[in-house]
């Protein structure tokens, strides 16, 4: 059963914003520990697992090769993540949209480690 | 913010793909193995054949060993898919020539992860590669002592009929253990 939840109210919440760019956001919920993804019109949990799978799934599409067909049928990409409730069915446009939102999620995320340790462990 | 990543695993991204590339390098060392087994097999060489049905066991065990490391610490390991395993050889003696190839390519790939640790400060990963640098030792020397036989004896007459016994004499007793 899909999890989705629509205009969640962050602060009730208490989702930390990781990174947001113009096509969604991404949050992380520490009790749950685990990711909502904002993207395509919807909220999707995802954890630990998932969201690497997400993340090779995404960084394993081709944006160049799809640039380059010149084949007349859709530019429709469909991300199924196996064990996981979501799939997203995205254009080309929307794929390099969602590339980047991960891409500079994982950017904070190191970020956030580095300062763990940095200010806690070390 | 919790540092979810770093509570779920011990190891970065980077070094978890390099390890699920050694993965897979060998598994592919135990596959060429096995075909070297075969080709010695079929053409006499039983001495031999024996000594790679053992080297093919052994990497079976380095690619396990990897394998349950990688999930040790909370990462995800691959079961690796296994493509272009050579089995036409030309003669004897490219056997033990691809035997050598195949370890030094091994121990240079070894290399590559453990630089990539001590980059990100990942002397836990280190620690655990250290049995492999010492296990490489005794691979090259073995493959490398083997090939010697080619020089020293010499595949003329029943020379590749000796080289064979010795094959199965080669044994790596240092005392720079
Ligand atoms: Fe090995
Ligand atoms: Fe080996």
């Amino acid at each position: 059963m899909a999890i989705t939840i629509t205009a969640p109210n962050t602060t009730t919440l208490n989702w930390t914003k990781v990174f947001g760019n113009y096509a969604g956001t991404i949050y992380q919920s520490d009790s749950e520990s685990c990711w909502y993804v904002e993207f395509a019109g919807k909220t999707a949990r995802f954890d630990y697992r998932n969201i690497l799978k997400l993340k090779k799934a995404v960084y394993n599409i081709d944006i160049e090769a799809l640039l380059l067909n010149s084949e007349k049928a859709a530019d429709l990409e469909i991300l199924f993540i196996c064990a996981c409730d979501h799939c997203y069915v995205l254009s080309l446009l929307e794929i390099i949209a969602l590339k980047d939102l991960l891409q500079g999620t994982f950017v904070m995320l190191e970020l956030n480690h580095i300062i763990h340790d940095r200010l806690v462990r070390i | 913010m919790k540092d979810i990543m770093r509570v779920k695993c011990l190891l970065s991204s980077d070094v978890e793909a390099l390890l699920n590339q050694q993965i897979k390098k060998e598994a592919h060392s135990s596959s060429i193995y096995l075909a070297m087994a075969s080709w010695c097999n079929q053409n006499g060489f039983d001495f031999s054949s024996d000594y790679f049905f053992k080297q093919a066991e052994e990497e079976r065990q380095h690619q396990l060993k990897f394998f349950k490391y990688v999930l040790d610490m909370g990462g995800t390991a691959i079961s690796p898919e296994i493509t272009a395993v050579k089995t036409e050889f030309n003669s004897f003696r490219e056997i033990f020539e691809d035997a050598l190839d195949q370890e030094i390519s091994v121990t240079q790939s070894i290399k590559n992860i453990a630089a990539r640790c001590y980059k990100e400060q990942d002397f836990v990963t280190v620690e655990f590669l250290n049995w492999f640098f010492k296990e490489q030792r005794e691979e090259e020397y073995k493959a490398r002592r083997a090939l010697e036989l080619f020089e020293l004896i010499g595949e003329e007459g029943t020379g590749s009929w000796e080289i064979d016994k010795n094959v199965g004499k080669i044994k790596y007793s240092s005392e720079a253990e």
